[in-house]
C-alpha cells in the first residue's frame, strides 16, 4: 500500500509541475505544441477557465490534494479523518471524470489536442487506478 | 501535532520544488518557435493594412480566422489600433491551418470577397466577433454571407467572389509566406519585422509599442 502511496504522490507531484507551467504560460504568448496540434486554441478556447479561473488552477489545487493525501497516507498520520487514499479514490473519480469530459471537448467540440492537458489527464487516470477501489479499512478499536 | 510535521513539511518542500520546476521549463527558450521560426521578417509585401501609411511602427500578425487564440487577441489588437491610430499599422495576413480548421479558408476567402467591395476590415472583425458561432458549422457559407449583408455587400458578388481563383491564390500566397517564415503557431507577431512573443494582455503589447515608440 505504500508503494502505491509512493507512486500516487510521484504522479501528483508530477501534476503539479504540469498544472503551474500551464498557469505560468497562459498569459505569456501563443504555446506551440511539439507532439499534438492546437495548443493554442485548446489553451485560450472558452472551456478553457470556469468563472474566470484557469482551469490550470483547479487542477493545481486537485494535484496539491492528492499529494498531501498521499503523504500523510505514507507517514499513516490520516487515520482520525479515515484512510486518506480512500479520499484519493473518491477525488481521483470526479478529476477522471472532468478529465474525460475535457478530452471529449478537445476531440469532438474543439478538434485540437494540448499534449500538457493529456499529460494531466493521463496523470489522473494514473492516480485513479491506482487508488484502491476495495473495501474500508477495517480500524483496529 | 509533532506527527504531521514530518509529512507537511515534504509537502511544502514538494510545492516549492514543482513551482521552481514550472518557472524554469516556462522560461526555456520554445524549440518550436525560437528555432524554427524564422525571427525576422524578410518584407515579402502582400497583407491588408489598417492605420496610416506613414505609422512608426507595423504591426504584422499571421492570423487563422477559425482559431480560438486569434479570436481571442483580436479584441486586443484592435483595442491597440484604437490607442495609437497615427503610430501603428496593422498588416494582416492570412495563415489558415485546415488540418485543424476546415471553416478557415472559407472565412479568409469571405474575408477577402467582402475586401473586393472595400469592406475588408468590416468583415474581418465581424468574422472574429461571430467566430463561435461559425466555426462549429460544416457549411458556413451561408452564416458568412449573413455577415456580409450586415455590412450591406452586395450578395451576388460577394458570392461571386468567394468562388473566384484569384482570392484564393491571394490567401495561399500569405500561406507561402507563413511557410516561408517558418511560423507553426498563430496567432504570430512580427513588429516592424522583428517577430515578438506577447501575452494575451493590451498592457503587454503597450508596453511593446511604448518601447518602441521612444526607442
Amino acid at each position: 500500500m505504500k508503494l502505491r502511496a509512493v507512486l500516487m504522490a510521484l504522479a501528483a507531484f508530477l501534476g503539479m509541475v504540469d498544472a503551474l507551467f500551464l498557469s505560468l504560460q497562459r498569459n505569456a504568448g501563443p504555446i506551440p505544441c511539439h507532439i499534438t496540434k492546437g495548443c493554442n486554441d485548446v489553451l485560450t478556447s472558452r472551456y478553457s477557465a470556469v468563472v474566470g479561473i484557469p482551469l490550470s488552477w483547479f487542477g493545481l489545487g486537485f494535484y496539491v490534494t492528492v499529494f498531501s493525501l498521499a503523504v500523510f497516507s505514507i507517514f499513516e498520520t490520516g487515520q482520525p479523518a479515515g484512510n486518506p487514499l480512500r479520499w484519493i479514490f473518491y477525488l481521483s473519480g470526479i478529476g477522471l471524470m472532468i478529465s474525460a469530459l475535457l478530452v471529449g471537448i478537445q476531440a469532438f467540440t474543439l478538434r485540437a489536442f494540448c499534449e500538457y492537458c493529456l499529460l494531466s489527464a493521463g496523470l489522473v487516470l494514473t492516480i485513479f487506478l491506482l487508488s484502491p477501489h476495495a473495501s474500508p479499512r477495517k480500524h483496529s478499536p | 501535532m509533532s506527527k504531521a510535521v514530518k509529512p507537511l513539511s515534504i509537502i511544502l518542500l514538494a510545492i516549492v520544488v514543482a513551482a521552481a520546476a514550472a518557472v524554469y521549463l516556462s522560461r526555456q527558450p520554445n524549440p518550436v518557435t525560437e528555432t524554427s521560426a524564422a525571427p525576422v521578417l524578410d518584407n515579402k509585401g502582400g497583407g491588408h493594412f489598417r492605420g496610416p501609411e506613414k505609422a512608426a511602427i507595423t504591426l504584422v500578425e499571421f492570423g487563422d480566422y477559425q482559431c480560438p487564440s486569434c479570436g481571442a487577441y483580436h479584441p486586443v489588437v484592435k483595442e491597440l489600433m484604437n490607442r495609437y491610430p497615427q503610430q501603428v499599422r496593422l498588416e494582416f495576413h492570412h495563415y489558415p491551418l485546415i488540418s485543424i480548421h476546415p471553416n478557415a479558408m472559407a472565412a479568409s476567402l469571405a474575408v477577402e470577397a467582402a475586401g473586393e467591395q472595400g469592406k475588408y476590415w468590416e468583415m474581418h472583425d465581424l468574422i472574429f466577433e461571430h467566430q463561435e458561432e461559425w466555426s462549429a458549422n460544416p457549411n458556413p457559407e451561408s452564416q458568412f454571407l449573413a455577415l456580409a449583408s450586415r455590412i450591406g455587400l452586395n450578395a451576388n458578388a460577394f458570392m461571386q467572389a468567394v468562388r473566384s481563383p484569384q482570392l484564393q491564390d491571394r490567401v495561399l500566397q500569405d500561406v507561402v509566406r507563413a511557410r516561408e517564415a517558418k511560423i507553426e503557431a498563430v496567432p504570430t507577431f512580427f513588429i516592424d519585422g522583428e517577430r515578438i512573443h506577447v501575452p494575451l494582455s493590451i498592457n503587454a503589447f503597450v508596453d511593446i509599442i511604448e518601447a518602441r515608440l521612444h526607442k
